[in-house]
């Protein structure tokens, strides 16, 4: 099967200015794929280039298979597109905006069309100029999704939705992927591609910094790991500790046993990587209690953001600040 | 089924109220000036006064020939007041067409839909070709109406071929806007280009007719090219509306071609 999206040493100048410096990366089909960066990462840039809104400096682009310079209209007519800002008219209705869209890139469905406005929870009839902003964004994805597009390419989709729409719309994700589509979606927020995608690509001065599955980032990321361990001594515990590959800022203290309780060890340490290891040893102890908190992805992407500029000498950063120094 | 021309309806439907509202200007001054001929132009006392006007002045305004019904119509009407309204209608239409609305950000929209670019620019200065079409058959018919009761002695071949000239002309405010909307993506740039168009060829034409010294200004103008040889009293210069309607084609070109090849929306 091939490749739903393609990017080869993608290049964008406007002007003097580079703001992509040379993107590689690929999407499965019926994959999601999320971009996260920083604002003015280029990861509107990179969008608007798959949509043919704006051209490449340099470097090719395989959009399902074609190249979108070219294909025209056929090729669009099987994306769906969310812009990251999103402007609408004012003097219409989310119906008759539809309708326009639907008669450019039809079909569609009416009937999908009012399935979607409630799911989304979003009154078609309303005049698009009252609509609060989170209405705006419930309309810009339907005008996406309603024409069951092979490819949706959403810029910061979720922005300005309330958290119980936020989920309706990961379910939605969810649905077209199953059935066959795929998902190129952008956020600034960790947690939202964390929720939705399969693939992470983070973006920074335009520069791809890693691409990694969520399951590996998860791997990676760091766990506050807590527990109480009855009848052992701190040396034991530490020496335990000390076993598992991935353990780091242990901090044990003893609890002096009274008439109610038996003394006990409680330890705090971080984890990172797998978990099965760590487990394997404290089974080997008497818990009274264990914690061991939710990865955080942010900090996992902060480390990987710093860390993989400090280990490439010749990276994009370090691209970009010769770009400025010119244009100072 | 893809709907027939969906661009081109909807800019027609989206406009309809300012289509509404430049017809009512132009009909509320076409039923306040050529009522008043057989009393001001037609008086030997508005002769008189016009006359005593300094040259420089009645030729500047087109008063030259004001003491005929078809020379009152075309200094009143065809060379002022409905010159001016149709230029504005023409020239808001076209900065709207393309830089007005990549300025708003809403033709980036609109083109990651199943569109071209080109397809974008033709249908909308369709749109604005069929706004411009309408508004001046709503002008010769009511000359038409009014020719009788206000003594105007037009002869209807001559009026046909004065609208012609008269929607060509303001067409070319409305492409230039169109082109430079498409060329920059600018709606300020637009309106200055469709304005100067309009402005220009009317100062160039007022100041040609002042002097042989300054008669190679009227070749600059297209309000001269139009109006030079007083088509509602001689009849139509065809090869000036062609001439005229041919510019307005390659600007439109021209902005298909511009917009084919640029980034939208940076």
């Amino acid at each position: 099967m091939t490749q739903a999206i393609v990017v080869e040493g993608l290049r964008k100048k406007f002007g003097q200015r580079e703001v992509l410096h040379g993107l590689d990366f690929a999407v499965e089909p019926g994959t999601v794929f999320g971009v996260i960066g920083p604002n003015g990462a280029g990861k509107t840039t990179t969008m608007r280039c798959l949509l043919d809104i704006i051209r490449p400096s340099a470097g090719t682009i395989s959009v399902l298979g074609r190249d979108p310079r070219r294909a025209g209209t056929g090729l669009r007519r099987r994306i769906g597109y969310l812009p990251g800002e999103l402007h609408l008219e004012n003097r219409t209705t989310g119906r008759r905006m539809l309708e326009h869209f639907a008669a450019i890139s039809g079909p569609v469905e009416p009937k999908y069309v009012n399935e979607l406005a409630e799911r989304l929870d979003l009154d078609l009839d309303r005049q698009t100029r009252k609509l609060s902003k989170g209405n705006k964004q419930k309309l810009g994805l339907l005008q996406a999704f309603m024409h069951r597009p092979e490819l949706l390419v959403l810029d910061e989709p979720t922005s300005g939705l309330d958290p119980l729409v936020q989920q309706e719309f990961h379910a939605l994700v969810r649905e077209v992927v199953d059935g066959g589509a795929t998902v190129f979606l952008s956020s600034h927020v960790l947690s939202e591609v964390q929720q939705a995608a399969d693939t992470v690509a983070i973006l920074r001065d335009g520069g791809i910094v890693t691409i990694s599955t969520v399951e590996a980032l998860r791997n990676a990321a760091v766990r506050q790991l807590r527990f109480n361990a009855a009848g052992a001594e701190a040396n034991d515990v530490g020496a335990l500790l000390a076993r598992v590959p991935g353990v780091a800022n242990v901090v044990l203290r003893e609890l002096p046993g009274d008439g109610a309780a038996e003394a006990a060890v409680e330890a705090t340490a971080t984890l990172s990587g797998q978990v099965q290891p760590l487990v394997q040893e404290l089974a080997r102890l008497n818990l009274k209690n264990l914690v061991l908190e939710e990865p955080d992805l942010e900090e996992a992407v902060l480390t990987l953001y710093t860390g993989h500029y400090v280990g490439n000498g010749n990276g994009h950063k370090s691209v970009s600040h010769t770009e400025g120094a010119h244009h100072a | 089924m893809p709907r027939f021309l969906p661009l081109f309806t909807k800019a027609l439907t989206d406009s309809w109220r300012s289509t509404l509202a430049w017809a009512l200007g132009l009909t509320g001054a076409i039923m306040l000036y050529l009522p008043l001929y057989p009393s001001i132009g037609g008086s030997a006392q508005m002769q008189q006064m016009i006359d005593a006007l300094p040259q420089e002045m009645t030729k500047a305004l087109n008063y030259d020939q004001i003491a005929t019904g078809p020379g009152y119509t075309q200094a009143t009407m065809f060379g002022l007041i409905g010159f001016l309204l149709m230029s504005m209608a023409s020239v808001g239409w076209g900065a709207a067409a393309v830089g007005g609305d990549e300025e708003s950000g809403l033709l980036e929209l609109t083109l990651a839909h199943s569109v071209t670019r080109i397809q974008v620019v033709l249908e909308r200065a369709l749109a604005l070709v069929v706004r411009v079409g309408i508004l001046s058959a709503l002008v010769f018919l009511l000359v038409l109406v009014l020719n009788g009761p206000s003594k105007l002695d037009i002869d209807v071949g001559h009026l046909f071929g004065a609208v012609v000239l008269f929607a060509a002309l303001a067409l070319l405010s409305g492409t230039a806007a169109l082109c430079v909307g498409a060329l920059t993506g600018r709606k300020v740039y637009a309106i200055a280009a469709g304005a100067a168009v309009a402005v220009l060829g009317y100062v160039f034409n007022a100041v040609g007719r002042q002097s042989p010294d300054v008669d190679w200004l009227l070749n600059l103008s297209p309000y001269h090219w139009a109006y030079g040889n007083s088509p509602i009293t001689n009849g139509a210069d065809w090869g000036a509306a062609a001439g005229l309607l041919g510019i307005s084609a390659a600007l439109i070109a021209l902005g298909a071609v511009a917009l084919q090849r640029r980034d939208v929306g940076v």
